[in-house]
């Protein structure tokens, strides 16, 4: 649907007909009493409603359309409405004044309306100023907008407000000098980023707590300011009911932090749950890759090879081209292919950020190349240790091969004088301990799986009560219940049951 | 004020450099350093601002390396990672604040990336390499700067470090050699360096090798004489016969990991009572 429209679109020389307008302010509409029936009924569900339809909005957004839907909101001669729309580029005095159909719509005549549509336009014209590149008018006018959110203080605010924190954060971006120059304007701002958070933390508000926090991540992140990050996420905690989107940009900002630290099997952790949660709809594809890239090379730097299976996948497969060349590269342990490969895409690995610890894949792939040796050889001199691996000198061959010893790679000894490695007849993996282990990590997490599901099943508020209108039935059953308990022949465990059946 | 001060403070700066060269301890220098540290502050040029003029900027940064360098001399890793740290602001401004002329910045980074790698702290080594290598090329993409490959004083600790985790020790032993070091001050590491090396090949010895002759462990041990193998042998607690050393921490590995498995049995009880728990909860 959407994409139909936005075909429509072009064709017709950027302005749509009055009928696609129209409906688009219809739609915007629709969402103002969304966000009316969130306030009244306080319940935040109806503003992510209303925020979930931005995203097919989106596409559809023009100045005029914009300018319309504040003309609506407003009522004539709104201070506020006349600099909203001139935000958005459109000349006040050229709009049609239909403003007397704005109040009526509205019922109430001459007020301004709730903060809530305010913002919420406010966040519309930052999508529309984003999308036709307007960063410096963007970077002002967000300013101004998480500045009055901040002293507005009301809770039916929050998820809105965290919104316009992201746009804020991404105006600054688009400015230049951009990072990873420490002039950025994103350095500046991280002043104001801080400050949310902790108002954010003191009122208890998740929302912006969780998107500030992602978003300092990710500011420290682009100027390198690794330091920093590690210690935000040390002196900071992040909600554990926040958005799902939230926590899988945390995940994912997490896991770089601790691949860069070289806490590899922590990074992994971090990077599996972001890619899991990572939403599957074709929007996220670009978070899903970015956060795959480095999965991928974690992977590789743990001494892990990733599943042929992953690099086929539709949304993967284009994007993860280079990095399936260098996993063949760590595969195999032939040391000059993977300089060739790492020199041939050294351009997309910088973009992803990932060319660091790919720098670091050197010593994977000796390891490799020895493993894969003592897997061959029962017994191998030095000398052609050091011929096959691409060695300097036969004293290197048998440091590193005593390093692999030491490191759990490969199960061998070595004699010294004679100069050769000689392989341990490998061990019977059933008779240890690590298929247990295997199985045991399978089932819990398979019953965490159970858990958590338990933990999310939402039931309507006080919907118990209506079914129990029979005040003469709910007292007969709890009579019964009573009796049952007195019998002694129900625990307690099944009396809990018995009322959540209720 | 100022300029009594500016003029104060070039003077403090000219008496450093000649005494840090005959200096033999770091008392004669620290009340140097202090002096110059309060003429910064009235000249309110500890921490660079968007006003401060650059002749002050450039004051402040000479200040700053002046004192790194000392504490290199007299070793005072505290005391250099701080001044490493005050110089950060004043690297990351900009050529038209700051002229690049002159800085010692690389050589100062390749020695706090030595002072990382000495206490063992690869995290810390990696954060910094990382910011490195992407500010470089970012430099590289602007025409401004060279690229790190070219830089001696960070390629050392880097190749350094390469060698280490790959296990080539003999490669990283040779470069700790005094003709090897990239600047004399490198050379202060090497002690420590070599010490980290020896034991990192003792405890790869330990596993690897059933047993070796001590003419062998004087080799790969790189050590200077038979006599100091049996020293660093009684050390580390390896039995020394008929010429051989041999590890007694194999064995006493070999019968942990036994051990471990019948303590095993427990985990095993523990886990499956878990796990009926859990499934009593379920249905």
């Amino acid at each position: 649907m959407a994409d139909s429209m936005e075909g429509v679109i072009t064709t017709s020389d950027s302005e749509p007909t009055v009928s696609e307008s129209s409906k688009v302010v219809n739609d915007i509409k629709a969402n103002f009493a969304l966000l009316e029936r969130a306030v009244t009924q306080f319940d935040a569900r109806f503003t992510l409603r209303a925020l979930r339809s931005i995203s097919s909005l989106r596409k559809r957004l023009t100045a005029s359309v914009l300018a319309e839907a504040i003309t609506l909101a407003y009522p004539q001669g709104s201070e506020r409405g006349l600099e909203l729309i001139r935000v958005t580029g459109e000349d006040p005095s050229n709009i049609p004044s239909n403003g007397k159909t704005g109040k009526v719509e509205n019922g109430k005549k001459g007020e301004e309306p709730i903060p809530e549509i305010d913002v919420y336009l406010s966040i519309l014209i930052m999508v529309y100023l984003y999308d036709s590149k307007k960063y410096q008018e963007g970077a002002e006018f967000s300013s101004d907008l998480v500045d009055s959110i901040r002293e507005l203080n009301r809770r039916t605010l929050d998820t809105l407000g965290s919104k316009a924190y992201f746009y804020f954060q991404l105006f600054h971006e688009g400015l230049d000098p951009k990072a990873p120059s420490k002039l950025s304007p994103v350095v500046d701002i991280r002043v104001k980023l801080l400050a949310a958070l902790r108002s954010a933390v003191l009122r208890k508000d998740l929302d912006t707590q969780a998107s500030v926090t992602t978003l300092l991540l990710r500011n420290y992140l682009s100027t390198d300011d690794n330091n920093q990050a590690h210690l935000l996420v040390g002196q900071t905690q992040f909600p554990s009911t926040a958005p799902n989107n939230q926590v899988a940009r945390y995940f994912y900002y997490l896991g770089r932090i601790r691949a860069i630290q070289l806490a590899y099997t922590e990074a992994h952790e971090h990077l599996t749950s972001a890619t899991r949660k990572a939403p599957s709809n074709a929007t996220a594809a670009g978070f899903y890759q970015a956060s795959m890239k480095f999965l991928v090379v974690v992977e590789l730097l743990m001494g892990d090879i990733p599943d042929r299976a992953l690099f086929s996948q539709p949304k993967l497969e284009v994007a993860l081209e280079p990095y399936f060349r260098l996993v063949q590269a760590v595969r195999v342990g032939d040391l000059q292919n993977f300089a060739r490969v790492v020199q041939q895409h050294s351009s997309s690995f910088v973009k992803d950020g990932t060319h660091t610890l790919i720098l670091r894949l050197r010593q994977n792939v000796i390891k490799t190349g020895i493993r894969m040796l003592s897997l061959s050889y029962s017994r191998i001199s030095l000398r052609d240790i050091c011929i096959r691996l691409g060695l300097e000198s036969e004293e290197s061959a048998e440091y590193i091969v005593d390093k692999a010893v030491r490191d759990g790679v490969i199960e061998a000894d070595v004699d010294h004088e004679k100069g050769y490695m000689q392989t341990k007849q490998a061990g019977d993996v059933y008779a240890t301990r690590e298929p247990g282990e295997a199985f045991h990590e399978r089932i819990r997490a398979c019953l965490a799986l159970h858990d958590e599901s338990v933990k999310a099943m939402r039931f309507p508020m006080n919907q118990h009560r209506l079914e129990l209108k029979n005040a003469q039935e709910a007292r007969e059953r709890e009579r019964e219940l009573a009796k049952e308990i007195q019998d002694g022949d129900i625990d307690e465990d099944d009396a809990g049951g018995e009322f959540e059946g209720l | 004020m100022a300029y009594q001060a500016e003029k104060e403070l070039q003077e403090i700066l000219g008496r450093i450099h000649k005494t840090a060269g005959s200096a033999t301890n770091s008392a004669q220098i620290q009340p140097l350093l202090a002096r110059a540290k309060i003429n910064l502050l009235q000249l309110n040029a500890l921490i660079p601002a968007r006003d401060t003029p650059e002749k002050h900027l450039k004051l402040a940064r000479d200040v700053f390396e002046a004192g790194a360098f000392v504490c290199i001399k007299f070793p005072d890793a505290e005391g250099f990672t701080r001044y490493f740290q005050q110089l950060q602001p004043f690297y990351d401004l900009p050529e038209e604040m700051l002229s690049h002329e002159g800085a010692n910045k690389s050589r100062i980074t390749g020695l706090y990336l030595l002072l990382l790698l000495s206490q063992g702290d690869t995290s810390g080594f990696h954060t910094m390499l990382e910011r490195l290598i992407n500010a470089a090329y970012a430099a590289e993409k602007n025409g401004t700067g060279k690229p790190l490959e070219d830089d001696e004083f960070i390629q050392y600790p880097r190749k350094l470090e390469e060698a280490l985790s790959e296990g080539t020790y003999d490669r990283a032993w040779n470069m700790t050699m005094v003709e090897k070091v990239p600047g004399p001050e490198f050379a202060v590491f090497s002690d420590i360096l070599r010490d980290t090396i020896r034991s990192e090949i003792a405890s790869c010895a330990e596993v690897a090798y059933k047993n070796l002759s001590v003419r062998g462990a004087k080799n790969v041990l790189k050590l200077d004489s038979e006599g100091a193998v049996v020293k660093f042998a009684e050390n580390r607690g390896w039995i020394i016969k008929d010429e051989h050393v041999y590890f007694p921490t194999k064995e006493a590995d070999l019968q942990a990991s036994e051990r471990d498995n019948t303590s095993a049995s427990r985990t095993i009880i523990e886990n499956m009572l878990s796990y009926a728990r859990q499934l009593e909860n379920i249905v």
